[in-house]
């Protein structure tokens, strides 16, 4: 990848001080995420940030692009109305496994069958931090929170399976743990010319398991790119989603190689194709006029 | 001959009563006719009963008419379920199917004697002219045209119009049921005929629902994105964007759910562009969340509630004002926001207009309170001159502005100059959270009270709107009305009917239904002794939205009543009568001076 553009990581770094606890897992997904806007190359203003409610879901303050860290659940709805209404800019979605997956996870399929061109990266740490400890819609069946004293009875949301399932186009997998891995994986989906998602294992240091932890992440991962994984077939990948919460893939299950028309261009093309049959503006009620037509002119 | 004709016709699904009733609308407008159109429905997805009305009149109108002129059945089941919304009394010409078997004096109708009954071969004369009785919408326009002498030259051409794409065969029979209609009419004269009066002004009308003309107004004020979620009886709003938006280069997103629908608005609205979301009342509840975080990050939005029978699925069909509450006061938090309601289709285009600027010049989300009554109804309408109506944009930072940008500045007028992504120098943090000057979270309770001042200070300016309010009657009259959204158009009848009797009497129809404007309130009501405040709520929710702000004098009272049944103009002047004799009776017992 060039790493000669114009920016440096810093650029996109605001002077907010991140309120995250000391090793909150969310730190090296901001710092992988700077590194890859860096590679990228566009500048901080031409990006949109969308968050909503969560630890994770504060990140959009910590860079320099136009953020909004809108309600709990409702960052994807927002973010395509700001990639519809001016498709020229890079538009990141970030939040919490709660945010994207039990109080938005309504609005995630829909956004994958649009397919718009939106980078959506879930920090997915199996519980819910903000609030202090409770049940997450990823915590695994058996836990026990304080909302769930005598342990959990539901199993968890498969993140991977699930976008898969609904025909996303592009699904990875990472963890800070690899930073490397983490920043490259983050700016191919930036890349991706449609709507591209990015599960990132981010551990919650003061309520997470043990076995969440960015320790075990080093010890037990297994980048897909050791093992010569084809990301370019569904089934594969959905084979290799169905171990979430046992082994931790790391990289890009699922890429479709030919990537159908992004949402916004085939409204662009809408746009210019329709525009020659306006009314001006100011005569758009002309439509509403009943007139009695000469003889013979009916058309 | 009569100046207003109030026609009710009710059949089966398959009858094309609505049909017929577009036609006669769309021929009346053209030939300059004032017409109000309404249709109501059985429940049933196709088929079963359907109805509708339609009012004409030489002079304007500004609520569908009360008592029928002319009542048609095709069958007396279907007519009968539609009760008191087709209401027949004794000026009622009732025109019925002779196919239904029914003696005419045996039609079901209860504790009334029409002034005229006339069994028709209506089928019989379908079939006849066209082979099918699916024809039998068209024998009752001949006949309408012919006894009631009303455009019958548009109407045909409206026919041909229509028919012209289905062959010469299916056109000849449409022609030849007209002409049966026509022909029958000019054989069995009416024994009390009453034709209607040609319109004065022959000009051609515009023709237009309330959401329709909210959805032209859209364009009109710049709106380039809408999402939303179908809802009855906002639907058609999206209806008509979704053909219209694109070609202004705008976008329309059919959301998952009406959540995202307000979610996707507000995101075009942060990106810069003028955005729009439509529903009813239980979608409104669904996105009362996202209304206060547009209140908090302060950006436009227009949210257009039109209003159905609740709460829940309530009635979803019929027209209630019973959301003035969940307009004002259901946002969570500290907050105000606007909220416009027009009167009808016509100030439909200026309301919706006025919301866009207030939306854009207060950074702030306006809802309007449109009803299902204005927005499926067909009205004719002037010509509305575009020219007049001006759409502000939102003020954004200069050059000055954008060194060290602050995008929640201290104005001092509360607005503070908005940026957007892919300018340079803007970038701030768009939040739900509170926020300082720059858009970073605080948890200050100092700078919490200046902004939520702030929020509020802004819309300081409304107060001077004067458009945003009509007035019609004697100012110095001591009896009043006030009254909004549908309602007040019964009450304009209401108050020509009123001093046609010689009472004088005044009208306050606010658009701006909030915030309160006190000023305004309190100025009409000077001369004010007595009065109602007209609305469709059992509630009677302005009323006592009003008495939160102002000490109203005790003789204004509420007259309310929950929805589905509208107000007639009748019913209003009786009462105003009744209050005018008290405050008679009250001059009488003072001692003279």
């Amino acid at each position: 990848m060039p790493l000669n553009t114009a920016f440096a990581a810093s650029d996109f770094k605001s002077e907010l001080k991140p309120i995250w606890c000391p090793g909150c897992g969310d730190f090296g997904v901001l710092t992988a995420l700077y590194r890859a806007l860096a590679n990228i190359g566009r500048p901080p203003h031409e990006i949109a940030f969308v968050s909503g409610i969560g630890c994770s879901s504060r990140i959009p303050g910590y860079t320099t692009a136009y953020g909004f860290n809108s309600v709990h659940g409702r960052a994807l709805p927002i973010a395509q109305g700001i990639k519809l209404a001016n498709p020229d800019l890079l538009v990141l979605v970030a939040g919490g496994d709660g945010d994207g997956f039990s109080i938005g996870g309504g609005h995630l399929p829909h956004v994958i069958r649009r397919n718009i061109d939106l980078t959506y990266i879930v920090m997915d740490n199996q519980i819910y931090g903000l609030t202090k400890g409770q049940l997450s819609p990823t915590s695994p069946r058996g836990l026990h929170t304080v909302t769930s004293p005598e342990g959990s009875l539901e199993d968890p949301v498969n993140p991977l399976l699930y976008v898969l399932g609904y025909g996303a186009h592009f699904v990875a997998q990472s963890t800070p743990a690899d930073m490397m891995g983490l920043a490259a994986v983050i700016e191919e989906a930036i890349r991706f010319p449609g709507f591209a998602f990015v599960n990132v294992q981010s551990p919650c240091v003061t309520f997470g398991e043990p076995d969440q932890q960015l320790k075990a992440h080093r010890e037990g991962m297994k980048p897909l790119a050791t093992i010569g994984y084809n990301p370019t077939h569904r089934m594969k990948a959905m084979a290799l989603a169905q171990t979430y919460g046992k082994d931790l893939y790391t990289g890009v299950l699922y890429r479709n190689p030919n990537p159908p028309p992004t949402y916004e261009s085939l409204v662009r093309e809408r746009q210019r194709h329709l525009a020659p049959q306006a009314l001006p503006r100011d005569r758009i009620l002309d439509q509403f006029m009943q007139r009695v037509a000469p003889e013979g002119s009916e058309a | 001959m009569t100046s207003d004709l109030v026609i009710g016709m009710a059949g089966s699904g398959g009858d094309g009563i609505v049909s017929a009733g577009e036609s006669l609308t769309s021929a009346a407008a053209c030939e300059g006719y004032h017409v109000i159109m309404t249709k109501a429905f059985g429940s049933q997805i196709r088929g079963g009963e359907s109805s509708c009305r339609v009012r004409l009149s030489t002079s304007p109108i500004f609520n569908p008419g009360g008592t029928l002129g002319v009542a048609v059945a095709l069958n007396w089941n279907d007519f009968m379920k539609f009760g008191p919304e087709l209401p027949v009394g004794g000026n009622t010409v009732v025109i019925y199917d002779a196919h239904t078997g029914v003696a005419p004096d045996e039609i079901p109708l209860i504790g009334v004697t029409p002034r005229e009954v006339c069994s028709v071969p209506i089928a019989d004369m379908a079939k006849r002219a066209s082979g099918s009785d699916r024809a039998k919408n068209i024998v009752v326009l001949g006949m309408l045209a012919g006894w009631f002498g009303i455009a019958q030259a548009a109407l045909l051409q409206g026919i041909r119009k229509r028919f012209a794409k289905k062959g010469a065969a299916v056109l000849e029979g449409a022609e030849r049921a007209f002409n049966g209609g026509l022909e029958y009419a000019a054989r069995h004269p009416l024994r009390h005929s009453r034709p209607i009066a040609r319109p004065a002004g022959a000009g051609a009308k515009l023709l237009a629902d309330g959401n329709e003309m909210c959805a032209a107004a859209a364009i009109f004020a710049g709106c380039e994105f809408f999402s939303g979620y179908p809802i009855t009886p906002s639907t058609e709003i999206m209806q008509f964007l979704s053909r219209e938006i694109w070609k202004y280069g705008g976008a329309l997103l059919q959301a998952e759910d009406e959540i995202a629908g307000i979610g996707a608005a507000l995101g075009a609205s942060f990106a810069g562009k003028k955005a729009m979301t439509a529903t009813s009342g239980p979608g409104m509840s669904l996105k009362t969340e996202m209304l206060g975080l547009a209140s908090i990050a302060e950006l436009p939005l227009v949210v257009v509630n039109v209003q159905r029978g609740g709460p829940s699925t309530g009635m979803p069909t019929k027209s209630e004002q019973g959301d003035l509450f969940q307009a004002v006061f259901s946002a969570h938090g500290d907050v105000l926001r606007p909220v416009l309601a027009p009167t009808s289709v016509a100030d439909m285009f200026a309301i919706t207009l006025h919301a866009f600027n207030i939306a854009e010049r207060f950074q702030t989300p306006v809802v309007i309170l449109s009803d299902q009554d204005i927005a499926q109804r067909k009205e004719s309408l002037d010509p509305i001159d575009t020219t007049q109506f001006v759409p502000l944009q939102r003020r954004t930072p200069n050059d000055a502005e954008l060194r060290g940008y602050q995008r929640f500045r201290f104005t001092d007028d509360g607005v503070s100059p908005i940026s957007r992504p892919g300018m340079l120098g803007g970038n701030y943090q768009g939040a739900g959270i509170e926020h300082n000057e720059v858009g970073a979270p605080t948890a200050s309770g100092a700078l919490h009270a200046r902004m939520t001042e702030k929020r509020f200070r802004k819309f300081d300016a409304l107060r001077a709107h004067a458009d945003l309010f009509r007035r019609d009657g004697d100012p110095g009259a001591a009896l009043a009305l006030i009254s909004w959204g549908s309602s007040a158009g019964v009450c304009r009848e209401a108050l020509q009917l009123a001093q046609d009797e010689g009472l004088r009497v005044k009208l306050l129809t606010p658009y701006l239904l909030y915030p309160v404007i006190e000023e305004t309130y309190r100025e009409f009501l000077a001369s004010v002794r007595a009065g109602m405040i007209v609305e469709q709520s059992y509630q009677g929710q302005l009323f006592r939205i009003l008495r939160m702000f102002l000490d109203l004098p005790a003789e204004i009272q509420s007259f309310a009543r929950s929805g589905a049944l509208p107000f007639q103009p009748g019913e209003v002047v009786e009462r105003l009568r009744a209050v005018a004799l008290r405050l008679r009776h009250a001059d009488a017992l003072q001692p003279a001076e």
